[in-house]
């Protein structure tokens, strides 16, 4: 009894302070809205492809020059996410989200950058060699992870680069949205066009990191998910402390 | 509502495994709790957004908000910005689009231009005591690829009109009968010192293409044709225009018109303006949404009611601001 007592006393574990609680509501909050924002800007894109034989467009394609390898999106897939004739509820849904989408956006900035959380985010000088090694060792061609506090270097990357696009997609908005009120931004981002295809892209390259960030969170499992709603982690005691490198800003 | 509650010192003397697991467990409940709550309110807040009663075909939450969209637009750009223009090597000729108001061939000598709100309407010769009485001549209907390829969609699914092809409906702001006002002719209009110019048409479909504009000045013929001011000496808000049979009706701010590039044209691409493209007079406005810039004008009305939209009543914005 006494050496299970001493064994059960004995603390090899602790609660990380993950994630602060506003970065979880503005993370949480994120993610339907951007749900809606892509879904309704899908339904925007539809009607452009709409009698696309009378207007050979080049925004929803991937092709070079007059050869198209793929039509964005195929006829099946437009009816699978139940897209065409949802015009309207599209405009409504994109004009009143977005809204919501750039608030969250620009308090999440501000509170990363007043709160310090940045340090944690941004990327470093070794980060990019970091990254590479983090994915080497996802695709199991190499083993062991760099060091790293809160995020490893491939984390910081495409944590940063995400909010960079968001920030792209506001102002690629912006400009199709009052190309003439602010021709000259439209007009930097290539004219009205090209803005268009900035804008479509960044939004399916969000797809693609939602796409990764899920798999990756799936595969980082229970502790790590709990730890975006419920901020904390349980981590090894050894584990470096975020709370001192917070303390030491 | 700092970051984190409880100070750190709180849980640093955790004694065993079990009681960071326990407290784990104790944050894990509380805050998945006040997830689902949040969730719950969110999907509540989207229905909401989603499915109200409708203003004009739109749920109200978000007819408000493209209305409140639109008053932030007229507070912050007033249609102050001049639209970037291009050289006529780059223009090519606009893609047909929208036949609503235009589907039959207008016999062009029966053509009049019904103003109405002018000021002392009575001193110019074109001056009538009911324009509504005018009759316009129709020589069959207008074909082009574009609208039977329509026409066999709407049958294919089986009467059911898909959205945006619905017909609106008739105009709560066309004229009663006995309006009086001016009938003007083309060349009444075509008096005012011509304009051309190259600009971007945009759709809200998404397309956009450059297109070669001519045709007069709307400034110019509001300065000519100026709107009765209102007994306060104020102009009126809104200007109101339909086609010749009022299928197709669209509202103004009246600041829009004097915007310098707002042309009512005449011209298209360098030759006279095609019937399918809204011959003998259409609008282009590169501050607007092609659906804003009306085919065929049979009235302009200057008007203080915030006139009928075609669009509108089909959940498209009013302002339509560019």
């Amino acid at each position: 009894m006494r050496v299970v007592a001493e064994e059960a006393s004995k603390v090899t574990i602790r609660l990380e302070r993950k994630h602060p609680l506003a970065i979880r509501w503005m993370h949480w909050i994120n993610f339907p809205v951007l749900f809606i924002m892509i879904l309704s800007g899908i339904r925007l894109y539809w009607n452009t492809t709409d009698n696309a034989h009378l207007h050979p467009h080049a925004v929803y394609r991937i092709g070079f020059g007059s050869h198209t390898l793929l039509q964005i999106f195929p006829e099946p897939v437009w009816q699978w996410l139940n897209i065409p004739w949802h015009v309207t509820q599209g405009l409504g849904d994109h004009f009143f989200f977005m809204w919501i989408f750039t608030a969250n956006g620009i308090a999440y900035v501000l509170y990363t950058a007043i709160s310090g959380e940045w340090r944690f985010i941004v990327p470093r000088r070794q980060s990019l060699k970091d990254a590479v090694l983090v994915i080497l060792a996802t695709l199991h061609v190499r083993k062991g992870l760099p060091a790293q506090n809160k995020y490893n270097g491939a984390q910081r990357i495409a944590y940063t680069t995400v909010t960079a696009m968001g920030a792209g997609s506001v102002f690629s908005g912006l400009a199709i949205m009052k190309p003439t009120q602010l021709h000259y931004l439209t007009t930097i981002l290539g004219g009205y066009e090209w803005a268009r295809w900035e804008h479509f892209w960044l939004t399916m390259s969000f797809c693609l990191f939602f796409l990764v960030h899920v798999l990756q969170v799936a595969f980082a499992g229970w502790n790590n998910f709990r730890s975006m709603v419920s901020g904390r982690e349980i981590r090894p005691i050894t584990a470096p402390s975020l709370e001192a490198e917070r303390k030491s800003w | 509502m700092s970051a984190h509650p409880d100070p750190p010192e709180a849980e640093a003397a955790f004694k065993s495994d079990a009681e960071v697991l326990a407290a784990s467990r104790k944050y894990t409940r509380r805050s998945f709790a006040v997830a689902a709550l949040a969730a719950v309110a969110g999907w509540e807040f989207c229905r909401k957004v989603f499915y109200s009663s409708a203003i004009g075909d739109q749920p109200w939450p978000r007819r408000r908000i493209l209305q409140a969209d639109a008053k932030l637009s007229r507070a912050i750009f007033d249609e102050r910005a001049l639209a970037p223009t291009y050289p006529v090597s780059k223009s090519v000729m606009l893609r047909t689009n929208g036949h609503v108001g235009i589907k039959e061939e207008l016999v062009p000598e029966s053509w009049r231009l019904q103003l109405v709100g002018v000021a002392s309407a009575q001193r110019y010769k074109q001056y009538v005591s009911d324009v509504t009485a005018w009759n316009y001549d129709y020589a069959g209907p207008i074909t082009d690829a574009g609208e039977l390829i329509r026409e066999e969609r709407k049958e294919a699914r089986a009467g059911k009109l898909p959205r945006g092809l619905e017909e609106a409906g008739r105009s709560l702001s066309t004229l009663p009968q006995g309006t009086p006002g001016l009938l003007l002719t083309l060349d009444d209009i075509l008096k005012l010192p011509k304009h051309e110019l190259v600009t971007e048409f945009k759709c809200i479909e998404g397309w956009s293409e450059i297109v070669h504009w001519g045709g007069v000045r709307m400034a110019d013929f509001l300065d000519a044709y100026p709107p009765q001011p209102k007994p306060d000496g104020s102009l009126p808000r809104y200007v109101y225009m339909e086609t010749p049979n009022g299928d197709y009706y669209v509202g103004y701010d009246l600041h829009v018109c004097r915007h310098p590039q707002t042309l009512l044209v005449t011209e298209m691409a360098g030759r006279p303006l095609l019937q399918v493209h809204g011959a003998p007079l259409r609008l282009h406005a590169p501050t607007k949404y092609g659906y804003k810039q009306i085919k065929r004008i049979g009235l302009i009305a200057y008007t203080d009611i915030k006139p009928d939209d075609y669009w509108t009543k089909l959940g498209y914005d009013w302002y339509a601001g560019l």
